[in-house]
């Protein structure tokens, strides 16, 4: 734990705001099941925080005890230094978008926007004002949408509406369930950076929730990722890109290479693949026999023209390539049957099938598995 | 192209096959519901008293009717069925809101509790009743030995209602169920975390997004109780006299084949003005076909 709370203040450094909600040692259980173990952050007031997670990791959970339909079965939740654990979520200033967006299906787009202003007493004439000033925020031209049955528009606008809708709530906190997970890529990439710009505007605080790292990574002011209801790291999307804690963080952020080493005794480890084992430089010093994964991204391994020194160096086979635009990506092996990733520019290229990888030791990073 | 066809695919998508495969029902329909329906509504135009159809048609059954106390059955009978379905809304919605999301599992042991009473003829369940609540019966017999004498405790209008509500019950109860599983569970989460009480919840989601349910049970209940005839003859005794029993009346003791399809005719248009008033306000088919869609 004294890890987490160093890396977060790592991350307060950027953004010094105070703490809005303050999650202190929840857990929650089903049974016998632990859903959520002893997780502890703060989201800061007008941050985009981002609970990340494959299915399973409990994020979901943690939401639903964040937004009240759920309490937790130990520890507190502390919104504004009150405790609210058990408040339900119709008195509590925050609320959520939904997965499935949750939108009135009876009810036009103006109304899905009024409902929480209605429910609230607000005169018809002031629901209409803000219900336009909101639509208009949203790129829904208000004259067209307002009167329009919210099951006759489209995905994209949809998520507009629901937006439209929570912000009408005027929260303190804005919670998201993955909203944008079953929107198609380049939708979603367009409506990504728009909560990223409708955030920094209306300077609210943003909780989203996903499984998919890289839009967290986006999105995100600060970044806590989760695994079996515990977190594994927490803080800015480079802090976690530039040192991530262990493998499972490494490898849920996208294609690396992790390698098995077992130390030798100083800067020097066998890297084990299967039953042959070659040796290798390291960045830091590992005690003999100990086991480790050695993170080399794909960018930062190179394929070594004759007369160039490299800390490692190893003959390859080139398997496959792929052009991703201005790069090219390749799969290579050094042993059978245990590709390495290699991302290079595109005008680089291979001189043949068989190559010499290499890469510098401050290029890699050793980790926990 | 000028090869002859060798199967009958052909046939499976043509409106042709479509006509051929409805055939019997479309029959059916018409030798069993719209012919005598026809023959009923052609025999209020004929002379009182006159067992033939050849006669010349004219309106003097129906201004019969109004000239007697029929208008007052008539009322008597609409009064039941909507005091009925009023009741029974109230009484049927927390149930069925349980059937629907709250019972989980223990949904199916109420579903068959409450249909089983269906497997018992209704005549029979009300001379059930009648034992139980005549003078001397089971509740006011009991009560005696307690020194608590009472009359009996049939023949009045309420205890009409209690009769038409028992009966019925199933009809509104699963209608209303299947209309309250259709509103999405996520839908009204964001109702209460937009800041809504329940009854805001109820209101503005559960109420009108459940819609289908409710206008198809108060349909269906209003159609059956409006011809109901055994409950006011067996819990009511000579207490009042429905619609119904007119309509039996006229064509048993009275002999009266004309005035007792005239009243048939008046009691059907009515029963249909209102029905299809209602009906024309839900979509049929996304209540009795698809998943409830998800916003």
């Amino acid at each position: 734990m004294s890890d987490l709370v160093n890396s977060e203040q790592s991350g307060a450094t950027q953004r010094p705001a105070t703490s809005i909600l303050e999650v202190a040692g929840v857990s929650k259980r089903f049974g016998k099941f632990t859903a959520v173990n002893n997780v502890s952050f703060e989201i800061k007031d007008g941050e985009f925080f981002t609970l990340v997670g494959p299915s399973g990791s409990g994020k979901t959970t943690m939401l639903r005890m964040l937004v009240g339909m759920d309490t937790p079965t130990e520890g507190d939740i502390m919104l504004r230094n009150q405790r609210v654990n058990d408040l339900p979520p119709n008195q509590r200033p925050t609320c959520m978008v939904f997965q499935s967006l949750a939108l009135f299906p009876h009810m036009t787009v103006g109304h899905n926007v009024e409902f929480p202003l209605m429910v609230r007493g607000q005169s018809e004439s002031d629901r209409r004002t803000r219900a336009w000033e909101l639509l208009k925020l949203l790129h829904l031209d208000p004259n067209r949408y307002y009167n329009k049955n919210v099951m006759q528009c489209s995905g994209g606008e949809r998520q507009r509406v629901a937006l439209a809708r929570a912000l009408a709530y005027d929260p303190e906190i804005l919670f998201f369930d993955e909203p944008l997970s079953a929107i198609d890529a380049r939708l979603r990439k367009v409506l990504q950076k728009e909560l990223k710009d409708i955030q920094r505007d209306t300077k609210k605080t943003f909780c989203y929730v996903t499984h998919s790292l890289e839009e967290a990574m986006v999105m995100s002011d600060r970044v806590a990722i989760l695994r079996g209801g515990v977190i594994e790291q927490i803080g800015t999307p480079s802090d976690i890109y530039a040192s991530p804690k262990n493998a499972f963080v490494a490898e849920f952020m996208g294609e690396v290479n992790l390698l098995d080493v077992i130390g030798l005794g100083g800067y020097e480890a066998e890297w084990v693949m299967g039953y042959t084992k070659h040796r290798v430089r390291l960045p830091v010093v590992l005690g003999p026999g100990e086991s480790r994964k050695l993170l080399i991204r794909p960018e930062s391994l190179r394929f070594v023209t004759p007369g160039v020194v490299t800390d490692n160096i190893f003959p390859a086979q080139v398997l496959n390539e792929f052009l991703l635009g201005s790069r090219k990506q390749y799969h290579v092996e050094v042993e059978e049957g245990h590709p390495l990733t290699v991302e290079r520019l595109r005008e680089e290229g291979v001189s043949g099938p068989t190559v010499q990888l290499g890469w510098d030791v401050a290029d890699s990073q050793l980790l926990e598995s | 192209m000028n090869e002859p066809r060798r199967n009958w695919n052909w046939l499976a998508g043509s409106q042709f096959f479509g006509t051929i495969s409805a055939l019997p029902f479309i029959l059916l329909m018409l030798f069993g519901f719209v012919v005598p329906l026809l023959c009923v509504a052609w025999f209020g135009l004929m002379p009182a008293k006159s067992f033939s159809l050849l006669h010349a048609p004219s309106l003097q059954n129906y201004a019969f009717i109004f000239s007697q106390t029929y208008v007052k059955s008539m009322a008597w009978s609409t009064g039941l069925a909507l005091a009925t379905v009023v009741i029974l809304l109230v009484l049927c919605y927390p149930l069925a809101f349980g059937l629907a999301k709250v019972f989980k599992g223990g949904a199916t042991f109420v579903t068959y509790a409450i249909a089983s009473s269906l497997f018992v003829s209704e005549n029979i369940r009300l001379f059930g009743w009648v034992i139980g609540l005549m003078k001397k019966g089971v509740v006011t017999g009991t009560l005696g030995t307690f020194g608590i004498e009472m009359n009996s405790l049939l023949y009045n209008v309420p205890v009409i209602v209690l009769g038409m509500v028992y009966v019925y019950l199933p009809f509104m109860l699963f209608p209303l169920a299947l209309g309250i599983k259709m509103v999405p569970d996520q839908v009204r989460e964001a109702a209460f975390d937009l800041g809504a009480s329940r009854w805001h919840v109820f209101r503005h989601v559960d109420l009108p997004l459940s819609m289908p349910g409710i206008l198809i049970g108060s349909v269906l209940v209003f159609v059956l109780s409006i011809g109901a005839i055994a409950e006011a003859k067996i819990l009511g005794g000579q207490s009042i006299v429905t619609i119904a029993a007119d309509i039996e009346t006229e064509f048993t003791y009275g002999q009266n084949w004309p005035l007792g399809s005239a009243l048939s005719t008046l009691l059907v248009g009515v029963t249909m003005v209102l029905v299809f008033a209602v009906l024309n306000r839900i979509d049929m088919e996304k209540f009795l076909g698809r998943a409830p869609r998800e916003s």
